[in-house]
């Protein structure tokens, strides 16, 4: 047993030990343990990536996978604009086709950015580390209110022009000489048939004309 | 009449220069005592002594309060966000603020009602006993003697007692949770780790150094200028302890308010 002086040492040792032991806990956990798992890195190139940022998660068939670990401008003269490359770390296990397609998606209708990936189908070639995959632009807000905006122009005009009861709908709906026609059309068919209900014979009577010669 | 009119200015400039007088005394026992930390002779058992008093012996207090906060936390929140439908997020709240702030600043407030005050209350009677001229006498410096070891003992241990109790008070949080809330126990503490950033813990961290500090300072201040017997002694402690938990605070508002701006 130990006692006295080294007794009080032992005592604050462990004590700071343990304190030492959960510090060590928390800055593993919060650096988060998946950075020694295996997983590898690879680009994806987008011509818009619509406010993706770096820690945004990467989703493999709707499961997330990875993360954005990296977002940087490159140039490519070869098609002479800017692209913006994501340098996206995924575990190992998830494996992309090189036929996959990823796009930006978003979580509801303002939420959080993420990538999406779409596995392929040939599985013979997949992403190795550093490769790259061309990602499908996501539509721009602005697109999108640009075609709704073409969209009612359009409607617009038709409404004008019917109510100006300009071509076919717009004399359909303000002129009532076809409602006048059609009143006179039922009447004369209501006749008809009263007629043909009443002398049936007349249907089998043999008509005077002969058949048209081919 | 004007005596009176008098006596309101005559009060206020006491006042002033009380608190004047308090302020300089203290820094000057913060400039002899940060002077005399780096003079050996360093007595490492005196240090221990006031480590084991000052941490040890506070633990059990200091994990029990964390617990109950961590409970408190939880139980608050949840009230709020089960409303939202987003209970999952518990969690992370009760995390960031014991992380950032509640468990620093409750493991000081306990801290400094129990250790500074006994501090506070120790020294107190060795003043009014004479003792510390009697150290004087003896060629021994007091603020190397008394002061130098209880300010190490509590730079080291608040950070040590803060980590407990954010510890604790998280595990109390987590019991909340999982047993009360039907939230399963490893999507609580994936959330937890989640929204915890290193800077979270260490300006956490960092903070209770100076907390410390300001217990060892304000404590043995206090205790140093003891006049009139035990009465003196009694008032001494009370005072300690109130500045103290007001300086705390106030140090608190302007380290949060600082890691805020520097580390966004």
């Amino acid at each position: 047993m130990i006692f006295g002086k080294s007794r009080l040492e032992l005592k604050v040792g462990i004590f700071v030990f343990i304190a030492l032991v959960i510090l060590a806990t928390f800055v593993l956990l919060i650096g988060n343990i998946k950075t020694w798992a295996s997983g590898y890195k690879v680009n994806f190139v987008f011509n818009f990536i619509n406010g993706v940022k770096v820690g945004a998660p990467v989703r493999l068939a709707g499961m997330d996978v990875g993360e954005v670990k990296n977002i940087n401008l490159i140039y490519l003269p070869e098609e002479n604009r800017m692209k913006v490359n994501v340098v996206g770390w995924l575990r190992k296990e998830a494996i992309i086709p090189e036929d996959s397609s990823v796009w930006v998606n978003t979580l509801g209708l303002l939420g959080e950015k993420y990538i999406e990936v779409m596995p392929g189908k040939n599985y013979s070639r997949c992403l190795q580390e550093n490769e790259s995959l061309v990602g499908n632009d996501p539509i721009a807000m602005h697109e999108v209110a640009a075609l709704l905006k073409n969209i009612t122009d359009d409607l617009d005009q038709t409404i004008v022009k019917i109510k100006n009861a300009e071509g076919t709908v717009g004399k359909f709906i303000s002129d009532d000489t076809i409602h006048a026609e059609l009143v006179e059309l039922i009447k004369t068919t209501k006749e008809l048939v009263a007629d043909i209900k009443a002398h049936p014979w007349k249907l089998f009577r043999k008509t005077k004309e002969k058949p048209v010669k081919k | 009449m004007l005596t009176s009119i008098l006596n309101i200015f005559i009060n206020l400039g006491r006042r002033i220069l009380a608190y004047v007088y308090f302020m300089g005394g203290l820094s000057n026992l913060a400039v002899q005592t940060l002077f005399w930390v780096f003079i050996p002779p360093f007595k490492k058992n005196r240090i221990l002594e006031q480590a084991k008093k000052a941490g040890i012996d506070s633990f059990p207090i200091v994990s029990l309060v964390a617990f109950f906060i961590g409970v408190i936390m939880a139980l608050q929140t949840a009230y709020q966000l089960q409303r939202l439908g987003s209970e999952m997020y518990i969690a992370s709240i009760v995390a960031l603020s014991l992380v950032r702030e509640l468990g620093p600043v409750i493991t000081a407030l306990v801290v400094a009602g129990r250790f500074g005050a006994a501090v506070a209350a120790e020294l107190g009677s060795m003043q009014v006993t004479e003792q510390i001229d009697a150290l004087e006498t003896l060629a021994t410096n007091p603020v190397k003697y008394l002061v130098v070891p209880r300010l190490l003992a509590l730079s080291l241990m608040m950070p040590v007692l803060t980590l407990y109790a954010d510890i604790i008070g998280i595990l109390g949080g987590w019991l909340i949770c999982v047993q009360k809330l039907g939230i399963s126990s490893s999507m609580y503490l994936h959330i937890t780790f989640d929204a915890l950033l290193y800077k979270d813990l260490f300006t956490g961290l960092a903070k209770t150094v100076f907390f410390g500090m300001i217990i060892a300072f304000v404590s043995c201040y206090e205790g140093f200028n003891v006049e009139g017997g035990a009465e003196g002694v009694g008032k001494a402690t009370t005072r300690a302890v109130v500045t103290s938990f007001i300086m705390i605070i106030a140090a608190d508002c302007f380290f949060t308010a600082l890691f805020y701006f520097i580390l966004p």
